[in-house]
C-alpha cells in the first residue's frame, strides 16, 4: 500500500516536471507579432546612451510607466514625435512616467551617425535620455515595425504599442498616460483593452508547439486561447499561420475572417488576409483589402503585402511606389526587399532582383559591410 | 522506502561525479576562453587592431587553435589585409581541413582581391563541405554578382535566404 502510494507521488512528480519543462521552454520563445504584443512582457534591454551610460528597461522598473520611443534621423515623423514626446516628458517626470527614446539609425551605428544623432536632440532640446540600438537587438526584441514606434510597458507589460505616429492614437495614449500619472480623466475613459492572461498562456503554448513542429498540439491551445478572449487577434492570427503551413487555405482564410468580425478594422489582421488572398491569386480582393490597410495607419507590412498584390497584378509602378513607402517606414524589414526582388525577378529584371535578395540575405545575416 | 532512499544516493553520487571533469574542464579553459572572447570582444566593437594584437598573443600560446586562426583571418578581411586574411585561414584549414567557416573567408578573401574564378571555386568548394551554408552562398552571389552573372546570383542569394528560414544559418 506504501509502495504504491510512493509510486503514485513519482509519477505526479514527473508529470508536474515534464509540464514544467514544457512550459519554461515555451515561454522562452515568446515571439509576439507586432501590434499585437499588449499584454505580454517587455523584454528588457541594456543600451548605452549618447555619453555612453547604460540604461536598461528593469532600472525604471519603479516607474509607473516608461514610455519606449523608436526612432532615427533619417525618419520623417521622428523629430515630431520626440518633440511631442519631450513636451510631455518634461510635465510628467515627476510623476511616475519615464520617456526613453531609442535610436535605430543603422544595423551598426557608426560615428558619424552619433553626430547626427546628438545633433539632432540638441536642436530639439529633447531632455529624456537617448540610447543607442547598436546591432537593433532592441528594436528587433520589440518586433518594431515601423520608425517611429511607441512602446508603453507597465508594471512589466506592455500596455501600449503605437506605429508611427497616429494623430487620434497618439493622443488617446496621452490620455491614458496621464490618468496613470494621476490626473483626473478627460472625458469618461473607455478601458485599454487586456488580453486575458489565460488567453495569452494558450497562445504562447500554441506557439511552442508550432515551433516544435507539433501542429496537431497546437490547434487546441489556439481555439481555446480565441474561446476565452476574442479579442486577442494574435491567435487567429498563428492560428491562420497554423491552417496556412498545413495547407487548409479554406481554414486560414476563416480565422482571419472570424477575426476581422470582431475587429473589422484592424490593421494586422487585414493585411494578414491580404497576404493570404495574394499568394491564393485572389489579387484583386487582396488590393481592395491592403488598401484599406495601408490608409489606416503606419503599419508596414500592410505597404509591402499592397505592394506585391499590385506587382501580382501587373500593376509595377504603384507596386514600386508601395515598397518605397515601407521602406521609408522599416528599412530594417527583410521581406520589403524579398517580395520586390520577386516582383523584379517576375518582370527579368535580374539585376535588381539580384540587389535586393543580397538586402534581404545581408539584414537576416547581420552581415554589417 | 529502501529502494527510494538507494536510488536517492545513487542519484547523488551520479551528480557529485558528473561535476566534477566539468567544474575541471571550465577551470581548464579558463585563461584561453578568455583572450579568445576578448579578441572577438574587441572585433565587434570596432578595435579591429587590438582584436588583432590579443588573437595573434592567443595564437602564440596555442599554436594548434584553428579556431583563432580563422578569427584571425576574418579580422584581417575586415582591415584589407588579404594575403595575410588568407594565411592564416590556409593555418586554419591545416590544422582542421573541414573548417567550414576557413574556407568561406579563403573565397570571400579572394573575392575581395579580386580573383573571381579562385573564389568562385574555393566557395563552390566550401558549400560541398558547409552543413550550414547561408552565408557561404551570400559570399558565392558576390561573385557572381560581380561577374554580372544575375541569373547564378540570384540562385545563391536566394539559396541563402531559404537556408537560413531552414534554421541552417
Amino acid at each position: 500500500m506504501r509502495l504504491l502510494m510512493v509510486e503514485k507521488s513519482i509519477r505526479i512528480l514527473n508529470s508536474v516536471i515534464f509540464i514544467l519543462i514544457i512550459c519554461l521552454s515555451f515561454a522562452c520563445t515568446a515571439d509576439a507579432q507586432a501590434l499585437l504584443q499588449t499584454g505580454t512582457k517587455a523584454p528588457d534591454f541594456s543600451l548605452k546612451d549618447i555619453a555612453g551610460k547604460v540604461h536598461s528597461l528593469s532600472m525604471y522598473s519603479q516607474k509607473k510607466a516608461v514610455v519606449i520611443v523608436f526612432w532615427s534621423t533619417w525618419s520623417a515623423k521622428s523629430p515630431k514625435a520626440l518633440k511631442r514626446f519631450d513636451e510631455f516628458y518634461r510635465k510628467y517626470k515627476d510623476k511616475g512616467i519615464q520617456v526613453v527614446g531609442i535610436n535605430t539609425e543603422n544595423q551598426t551605428i557608426a560615428a558619424e551617425d552619433i553626430v547626427n544623432v546628438s545633433s539632432m536632440v540638441k536642436n530639439l532640446d529633447i531632455s529624456f535620455p537617448i540610447l543607442l540600438d547598436q546591432g537593433l537587438s532592441t528594436f528587433q526584441s520589440y518586433n518594431t515595425i515601423a520608425l517611429p514606434s511607441t512602446v508603453v510597458v507597465s508594471d512589466g507589460k506592455i500596455t501600449h504599442e503605437l506605429a508611427g505616429l497616429p494623430l487620434t492614437a497618439t493622443e488617446g495614449l496621452f490620455d491614458d498616460l496621464m490618468v496613470l500619472a494621476g490626473d483626473p480623466p478627460k472625458k469618461k475613459m473607455e478601458p485599454t483593452y487586456r488580453p486575458r492572461y489565460d488567453a495569452v498562456a494558450d497562445a504562447n503554448l500554441g506557439r511552442g508547439f508550432v515551433k516544435k513542429k507539433l501542429y496537431s498540439m497546437a490547434y487546441p491551445f489556439f481555439k481555446k486561447s480565441i474561446e476565452k478572449d476574442p479579442k486577442y487577434m494574435l491567435s487567429y492570427v498563428e492560428l491562420s499561420k497554423l491552417y496556412e503551413t498545413e495547407g487548409n487555405i479554406q481554414e486560414a482564410d476563416g480565422t482571419l475572417r472570424k477575426a476581422l468580425s470582431v475587429e473589422p478594422e484592424n490593421v494586422v489582421i487585414l493585411s494578414e488576409l491580404g497576404y493570404l488572398l495574394t499568394r491564393t491569386g485572389k489579387v484583386k480582393e487582396a488590393i481592395e483589402i491592403l488598401d484599406k490597410a495601408a490608409k489606416l495607419n503606419s503599419y508596414t507590412p500592410s505597404h509591402y503585402y499592397l505592394a506585391y498584390a499590385l506587382g501580382k497584378d501587373g500593376r509595377t509602378n504603384e507596386a514600386l511606389a508601395s515598397f518605397e513607402k515601407a521602406i521609408s517606414l522599416n528599412p530594417f524589414e527583410p521581406a520589403i526587399y524579398t517580395l520586390r526582388a520577386e516582383l523584379y525577378e517576375q518582370n527579368k529584371m535580374l539585376k535588381e532582383a539580384s540587389s535586393d535578395y543580397k538586402k534581404a540575405l545581408e539584414l537576416l545575416l547581420k552581415i554589417r559591410d | 522506502m529502501k529502494i527510494i532512499i538507494s536510488s536517492l544516493t545513487a542519484f547523488l553520487c551520479c551528480m557529485i561525479f558528473l561535476s566534477f571533469p566539468l567544474q575541471c574542464a571550465a577551470d581548464e579553459g579558463k585563461g584561453k576562453a578568455t583572450s579568445f572572447e576578448e579578441a572577438v570582444a574587441l572585433f565587434e566593437q570596432g578595435n579591429t587592431d587590438r582584436a588583432i594584437e590579443v588573437m595573434k598573443k592567443v595564437i602564440s600560446a596555442d599554436p594548434q587553435n584553428a579556431e583563432a586562426y580563422d578569427r584571425l583571418g576574418y579580422f584581417l578581411l575586415k582591415k584589407a589585409q588579404f594575403d595575410e586574411s588568407l594565411n592564416a585561414f590556409a593555418a586554419a584549414l591545416k590544422i582542421n581541413p573541414a573548417l567550414r567557416t576557413s574556407k568561406t573567408g579563403s573565397g570571400l578573401a579572394l573575392f575581395k582581391k579580386g580573383d573571381l574564378k579562385g573564389a568562385e571555386t574555393t566557395l563552390t568548394e566550401a558549400l560541398s563541405l558547409n552543413p550550414y551554408p547561408a552565408f557561404t552562398h551570400y559570399a558565392l552571389g558576390l561573385v557572381y554578382e560581380k561577374l554580372t552573372d544575375y541569373e547564378k546570383s540570384v540562385r545563391q542569394f536566394k539559396e541563402g535566404i531559404k537556408t537560413f528560414r531552414s534554421g541552417k544559418k
